[in-house]
């Protein structure tokens, strides 16, 4: 989302910009010469077609709805654009160590699916969680469970991170559903 | 962990972020206002009226020249906000040279090219590192070193995490002669196969 931000940034920079230089065009253009028509934008006519609307017509409602919706796209795109780094323990003053949640949850993953009886595995990742979900065709989640989660919390004990993330596994296995 | 180094590890998105958040707030506002006007929250009467009221206008007419001249300075600024915003996010990430010596009459720089790619060669010896990537970023008063590396499979994170300030950085630091050389480390682990010992 970070990226996407980055590149809607400009555009909406020069959108601000274009509507704050039709605004003050219009305005200047009036104040100076206020008999003669308006020079981009049709204004006077745009007032006149909006005379003919009241707030409860459905156009209207429409655009308020979709006010309201680029509203929340924009904020949510706003709110999701934040780091999401991984910190480690800084080595020294001065030095700041970071990795990225998606590498966390390869090294977790390359762990887990070396370990015996895991098939395949999906690993998500994050500062303050680290999640498992493992299938396997051999052993039971009970019998599986224990070990990944041992496995998982030594590898990311062994890491030298800021705070420690909280270790969830779940297996799936066709042997527990017999 | 100082505020530069921290600062140092990726571009910051606050200023995108926050303006979007403003605008976002903006149109949010603006749509429920009509949204709840149109529903009748404020009384039915308001809701059949149209939306090009006659009393505001009326008030527009009288304060004429006022109300003009407050959009001209509304739009104005709204156009500085807006090239600002534009071109600030446009903007290239800055690379300052590293002034080592800025006393009157002598001026010594290293370029922060050339600093990127003496620590770039340090950084890829150090056991396990596969590729390292290297920029100077800040502003000249306060820069930083961006490192980014990609290590193999199977590399000792701790080692290499030990290794980075005594190795790298120290070695950056003696080099250039600099007391302090702020860096922003971003490790990407298990990024590579690693060597199999046969």
């Amino acid at each position: 989302m970070r990226i996407l931000l980055r590149l809607l940034s400009p555009a909406l920079g020069l959108a601000v910009a274009g509507v704050g230089a039709l605004i003050a065009l219009e305005a200047g253009w009036t104040l100076a010469r206020p008999p003669s028509a308006p020079l981009v934008v049709p204004w006077k006519q745009w007032r006149d077609q909006l005379t003919g609307f009241t707030w409860s017509d459905s156009p209207v409602l429409v655009v308020g709805g979709a006010l309201v919706l680029l509203g929340l796209l924009l904020l949510v795109l706003a709110g999701s654009a934040r780091r999401h780094d991984v910190p480690l323990t800084d080595p020294a003053d001065d030095v700041t160590v970071v990795t990225s949640p998606r590498s966390l949850a390869r090294l977790v993953g390359h762990r887990v699916r070396a370990e015996d009886g895991v098939r395949s595995a999906s690993v998500t990742a994050g500062r303050k969680k680290v999640r498992v979900r493992a299938t396997s065709g051999l052993s039971t989640e009970a019998e599986l469970r224990p070990t990944l989660t041992s496995t998982v919390n030594d590898l990311v004990g062994s890491l030298p991170l800021a705070s420690k993330p909280r270790v969830q596994v779940v297996v799936d296995s066709p042997k527990d559903r017999r | 962990m100082s505020s530069r180094s921290s600062a140092a590890v990726a571009r910051s998105a606050g200023t995108d972020r926050t303006l979007t958040t403003l605008l976002a707030l903006v149109a949010l506002a603006g749509g429920v206002v009509v949204l709840l006007v149109g529903a009748g929250v404020f009384g039915s009467g308001r809701a059949g009226r149209s939306l090009v009221d006659p009393i505001a206008i009326d008030l527009l007419r009288a304060n004429r020249s006022l109300a003009l001249v407050l959009a001209l300075v509304a739009g104005l600024l709204l156009v500085l906000l807006g090239l600002w915003w534009a071109l600030r996010s446009l903007r290239p990430e800055s690379k300052p040279d590293l002034v080592l010596d800025g006393s009157r009459g002598s001026r010594l720089t290293v370029s922060s090219g050339a600093i990127a790619e003496a620590v770039h060669a340090d950084a890829e010896t150090v056991p396990g590192v596969e590729r390292a990537r290297v920029r100077l970023v800040g502003d000249p008063d306060n820069p930083a070193l961006r490192i980014t590396l990609w290590l193999r499979q199977g590399s000792d994170v701790r080692d290499i995490w030990n290794g980075l300030d005594t190795q790298v950085l120290s070695r950056a630091r003696d080099a250039l002669g600099v007391e302090r050389l702020p860096a922003a480390v971003r490790i990407e682990l298990d990024a590579a196969e690693g060597s199999r010992v046969s």
